[in-house]
């Protein structure tokens, strides 16, 4: 459990780091493999949560990622959008998030600290992502790599989560991620560029 | 399945059905006509439950493991489906003349009213919820269908606000989850049942302070970023500026405070866990941040849409406060601030929609002179804006008076100081608005004929002046009734 979280947290601040939009892509689908096969490793032989892992597995894994590549291809950038930060800036900064995070997670009581301060540090990568990354697909990844956190918790959780709620939140989260797309789409069509900085036109 | 058991089904299933329905409508006419039988059959249902809630009061009318037809179930479904109707009503008012949309001309109607009955569906099921995962899952399920609906237009500043909207308060709901599933590991994880607002009241008292203390701090900052609670407000003035005015009414009036439900049913449920003093100084701190936000915002010369919106920061903040002084009195003026502030908002988004016809720029800028080109739109304003300042006899008047008092009465003199000089502030802003905007600027602004939106307004404002005159005479019965007993012991 500690080294997939070490990876998944990795992984996260690579999704901040990365230039391409495809690269960080491949990170959160990386993400969702990980959380997938300990989620499977953790059941523990029960044949209905089994299915309920698997299903969570493919969706994360492959089914969000591939519509998020056929999103990246139906918007292509002439240039890449430049980060308004250096390299070496989004990875003391995306570390500082992770530091923080694991500072003032106080215990959650579900006995694996590891686990707590990886969910609640890949939540705040997630929010610092949608802060810093300006191409709309890359702050969908923000939201992914948020909502992996709270996975990460919850396949923490002795027993595990109900399936009728995982499920459920899945549901909602390929719902989300969908209309999310369309917007980008909408987006790159409309200023020619998936950039969400050439949208900030609403201020008072 | 008992009849009440059917009509908890049938009351999100008619929207649902409706959306699926106006698919089949070969033109905008029959969509709107399937859009308005599907709500006058939704509207109907939801009074139905609703007089069973309310009648039911201080006690619980039905219950099952996922719903409840409780007393705050009544209020808040009363809200929903009372602007979700009007909403209705008024949408092929503004269709007729919105033109090209992100999903173009010729269907424009079709997937604007599938949109708006999903959004309606879940809005409809989520006081009713039973559940704090499932209304979770409610809440979330209102983000897509909401965020398409912000970005109708299809405008670039649609566009925008509707990207920050469905971001942010996804993302918010994602600290919200969190939150959630470190409470589900501290009540022991008995499955979903377990989460049931009854479930939680009855654990409350066996959970661990401090686990329970942060678990409630993040679902109740996660909720905050889709009420519109101050600090973390910033998609609100763009997407209620941006929405059509029928779905702005609905973001503001409807989505907003029941979603505060939400928070106010956590707090209820685990307040045997962490104390008054730690529910209560949030709530607190998020209502008065969000009205030191919201006021300045009133004294600055905005467009009309995003002026209302700045207000419901304000209202959103005085009904966090009401709920955080928690006494009685101020729980009876948290129920007339939300019936005042729905019926007010309500109208004035709709007053928009004239308004933004004869004066497009108005859109932009702030409205100038209206009483000089339309007599009709310049009274549903004055209705409005009257009403949410909270000049006497306003509703909001008396509510705001008894969430003052009942801040008093629980001990929090400067906390009700504090709000009592920002309400001022925000009653002289609004005053303002509304003179310049009455009378404001030179010569006439408007052009062309007057809408036939402008006569629909004018009914509207006459029917909202004799349901905030009822109000006010209500607010003088409602401290003490069974209907505040029941809110007390609402949702736990």
């Amino acid at each position: 459990m500690n080294a997939a979280v070490a990876a998944l947290v990795a992984l996260g601040i690579g999704v901040i780091v990365v230039r391409r939009r495809s690269l960080a892509t491949a990170l959160v689908a990386l993400q969702g493999l990980i959380l997938g096969v300990t989620a499977l490793s953790l059941e523990g032989g029960d044949s209905g949560t089994m299915v309920v892992a698997g299903v969570i597995l493919l969706v994360r894994a492959a089914a969000i990622p591939v519509l998020l590549v056929l999103a990246r291809r139906r918007t292509p950038e002439r240039t890449l959008v430049a980060p308004t930060t250096s390299v070496a800036t989004r990875l003391l900064l995306a570390t500082a998030v992770v530091l923080v995070a694991v500072a003032a997670t106080p215990p959650l009581g579900l006995g694996d600290r590891v686990a707590e301060h990886g969910s609640v540090a890949l939540l705040c990568l997630g929010i610092t992502t949608v802060a810093v990354r300006r191409p709309a697909i890359l702050q969908v990844l923000g939201v992914l790599v948020a909502e992996n956190g709270v996975y990460l918790l919850a396949i923490a959780v002795p027993g595990g989560v109900p399936a009728v709620v995982e499920l459920g939140v899945l549901f909602d989260l390929v719902l989300v991620v969908t209309v999310a797309i369309a917007f980008a789409g909408k987006i790159h069509e409309r200023v020619g560029s998936g950039d969400t900085d050439l949208l900030r036109g609403l201020r008072d | 399945m008992t009849s009440t058991e059917a009509l908890l089904i049938a009351l999100p299933a008619v929207p649902v059905a409706v959306a699926a329905l106006v698919f089949l409508a070969p033109s905008g006419r029959v969509a709107d006509r399937i859009n308005l039988f599907g709500a006058v059959l939704t509207a109907a249902i939801a009074a139905t439950l609703v007089v069973l809630a309310l009648d039911a009061a201080p006690g619980v009318a039905a219950s099952g493991s996922w719903f409840t037809l409780d007393v705050a179930a009544g209020v808040f479904l009363a809200l929903a489906a009372a602007v979700g109707f009007a909403s209705a009503l008024v949408s092929p008012t503004y269709l007729r003349h919105a033109g090209r949309s992100w999903f173009g001309e010729r269907r424009s109607h079709v997937y604007y009213y599938a949109a708006f009955n999903l959004f309606w569906a879940a809005l409809l099921a989520l006081p009713l919820a039973a559940n704090l995962a499932l209304a979770w899952l409610l809440i979330e399920a209102t983000t897509a269908a909401s965020a398409l609906l912000v970005t109708f237009s299809g405008k670039r500043s649609a566009l925008e606000a509707g990207w920050k909207y469905l971001v942010l308060t996804t993302l918010g709901l994602g600290v919200a989850l969190l939150g959630i599933v470190v409470l589900y590991a501290a009540v022991g994880g008995h499955g979903p049942a377990s989460l049931g607002w009854d479930a939680l009241a009855r654990s409350a008292a066996g959970l661990p302070a401090r686990t329970t203390l942060f678990a409630f701090v993040l679902i109740v900052v996660g909720l905050a970023a889709k009420i519109g609670w101050a600090p973390v407000h910033n998609w609100l003035p763009d997407a209620h500026s941006e929405a059509p005015p029928p779905i702005s009414a609905l973001l503001s009036a409807a989505l907003l405070p029941t979603v505060l439900l939400i928070a106010w049913r956590t707090q209820l449920a685990l307040a045997p866990a962490l104390g008054q003093t730690a529910v209560q100084e949030l709530f607190l701190g998020f209502g008065l941040v969000s009205l030191a936000v919201a006021v300045p915002f009133l004294w600055r010369p905005l467009p009309w849409k995003r002026l209302l919106a700045y207000s419901s920061l304000e209202h959103m903040g005085i009904i966090a406060l009401g709920i955080g002084f928690g006494t009685p009195l101020a729980i009876a003026g948290v129920v007339i601030h939300l019936a005042g502030h729905a019926i007010a908002k309500s109208l004035g988004f709709y007053t928009a929609i004239p308004l933004l016809r004869q004066d497009p720029g108005a859109a932009r800028r702030a409205a100038r002179g209206v009483a000089r080109f339309s007599p009709s739109t310049a009274g549903a304003m004055t209705v409005s804006l009257v009403s949410l300042a909270a000049l006497p006899p306003s509703p909001l008047f008396a509510s705001e008076l008894m969430v003052l008092l009942g801040g008093i009465e629980a001990g929090l003199l400067a906390v009700a100081a504090v709000a009592a000089v920002l309400l001022a502030l925000g009653f002289l802003g609004l005053a303002h608005a509304l003179l310049e905007g009455l009378y404001g600027g030179r010569g006439s602004r408007g052009t062309g004929p007057r809408p036939r939106s402008a006569r629909a307004v004018a009914l509207l404002s006459g029917v909202a002046v004799v349901a905030l005159l009822a109000l006010t005479v209500a607010a003088c019965v409602l401290p003490g009734s069974d209907l505040v007993r029941g809110l007390m012991g609402g949702g736990a």
